[in-house]
């Protein structure tokens, strides 16, 4: 298939500005598109979690949440991060040190991770592989591994209550996610995501004058539903937040940390969230497209709006019990993706 | 070849970043090593015994049961792939469809069988079985 649009990507940018080229160009505009592209996130968790968060839910609660420090409390930010770095770091006897210490770096490291094949709109994109649908959802799943050393290293009866909980729930949606995931790569023909994002820019169809883009979540709603559900799951948010549970196994595998390692945890949670916002939208939403303002600006507003979304669930929606929760994965998820994945290969077999 | 570079970057800095933040707050926080507040969390109360303990990880199936369907997605992919621009240059609906409707269908079969023989059902113990019973008499 012939590429539809030549992109240049972020470090080849970078090391034409910098006048470098060949080996070195490739390494130093990597590391440099790569830090750019960590602290446009961190940024963005920065906000979603000491502030935003607790923002939304009061908001939902009807209470005005922080407002003290800066405008709107902003500033909260600042002060929290010293605020939660400078905690006592404590080591609970006989935890298992190095899985208890790798866990905590596992995570957001997955999580990052799979943004380097994102396109994020305006040329911000790090890495543009054959593979890179796949790349982002290997990725991702390397954050199991994480909470599974967490669980089991803290040497925690919740901690390791929560550890198998998360497998139990990763392993339950993750294929319920791949394959609706599958469905959308019949439509495309490639795993590559600068062609998935290009294919959703041609018109499905004009009404009154606007054209409506061939976004998939308009071809296949039916899909884009159960993708959201399903990465709902695999982050680990309400309805399905059964692994963390804090009314029945305290705080589930993040039980026993503190500090830093606190932190680390909380901040793969939230890049996880961006990342699964990430990918429903560029593979259901277009990616970066959209009219009048910038693709980074589009691509901001549909990943803050998945994140919204799973806040609205945390906030409306209780939590299923373990048992339903992996009777939902297994019996209803599972068996629909298949449907839908059957389905759409019938129709687009029939179309085409 | 220039992706991987990039990617291998990406990782490079989300390993560091973490170590950063770590290296922060090992030079910011207090240490005050006490006995009392290294015991591991049990609701308050002197935690009993180790965690290290055989316990039912319930989806002990369901686990046997993710191994098929995970290699099951790894190869549905390649078929997804070339099923469009192998249906635009002429073959047939059949021959392309048929044989992954089958193999889909194989595996689906599967699961009906294991959810028949209840691998996907949620363990009870045989204490909170026989409780139930006893309730219901």
């Amino acid at each position: 298939m012939v590429p539809l649009q030549s992109q240049v990507l972020l470090p080849e940018r970078i090391a034409g500005l910098l006048g470098l080229s060949g080996t070195v160009g490739q390494i130093v505009g990597g590391l440099l598109g790569a830090f750019l592209i960590a602290n446009l996130l961190l940024v963005q968790t920065a906000i979603a979690g000491p502030w935003a968060k607790r923002k939304i839910t009061a908001a939902f609660t009807d209470r005005i949440a922080v407002n003290r420090i800066g405008p709107f409390g902003l500033l909260t930010i600042v002060t929290d991060a010293v605020r939660l770095l400078s905690k006592e770091l404590i080591i609970p006897e006989d935890v298992d040190r190095p899985s208890y210490d790798l866990g905590p770096l596992l995570v957001p490291f997955s999580a990052l991770l799979g943004f380097a094949v994102i396109p994020m709109g305006n040329g911000i994109h790090l890495a543009d592989p054959e593979t890179g649908l796949v790349f982002a959802f290997a990725a991702s799943s390397i954050a199991s591994l994480g909470i599974v050393m967490m669980g089991y290293g803290s040497n925690n009866k919740y901690s390791l209550l929560g550890g198998l909980r998360a497998i139990a729930s990763n392993i339950a949606y993750e294929i319920p996610l791949v394959v609706t995931a599958a469905s959308v790569v019949v439509f495309t023909g490639t795993l590559q995501m600068s062609e998935v994002v290009a294919q959703q820019a041609e018109p499905l169809l004009t009404v009154a004058g606007v054209t409506i883009p061939q976004w998939f979540a308009f071809v296949n709603p039916f899909a884009f539903v159960l993708f959201v559900i399903a990465n709902l799951a695999e982050v680990g948010r309400n309805p399905f937040d059964v692994p963390e549970a804090p009314t029945e196994i305290v705080a589930g595998f993040q039980t026993e940390y503190s500090s830093v390692y606190f932190v680390l945890i909380y901040l793969g949670e939230f890049i996880h969230i961006f990342l699964g916002g990430a990918l429903a939208a560029t593979l259901f939403l277009g990616g970066p497209a959209g009219p009048i303002l910038p693709g980074f600006i589009w691509f901001t507003i549909k990943i803050w709006a998945f994140y919204l979304f799973t806040q609205w669930a945390r906030s409306a929606i209780p939590r299923l019990r373990v048992d339903q929760f992996l009777d939902v994965g297994w019996k209803g998820m599972l068996v629909l993706s298949f449907a839908n994945l059957a389905l759409t290969a019938i129709i687009v077999g029939v179309i085409a | 070849m220039s992706e991987w570079i990039a990617i291998g970057a990406l990782g490079l800095v989300a390993v560091g970043i973490p170590l950063g933040m770590m290296a922060v707050s090992a030079i910011l926080r207090p240490s005050v090593p006490e006995q009392g507040k290294r015991a591991t969390y049990e609701s308050g109360e002197v935690p009993t015994g180790t965690a290290r303990v055989q316990i039912n990880i319930q989806y002990y199936m369901v686990a046997l049961l993710f191994l098929v369907f995970d290699v099951e997605t790894v190869l549905i992919f390649p078929w997804a792939v070339i099923y469009r621009s192998a249906l635009e240059q002429g073959a047939d609906l059949t021959a392309v469809l048929l044989p992954m409707l089958i193999f889909i269908g194989v595996l689906v079969v599967g699961l009906v069988w294991a959810w028949r023989n209840g691998a996907v059902e949620w363990v009870k113990s045989p204490l909170a079985n026989r409780q139930k019973t006893e309730r219901n008499v």
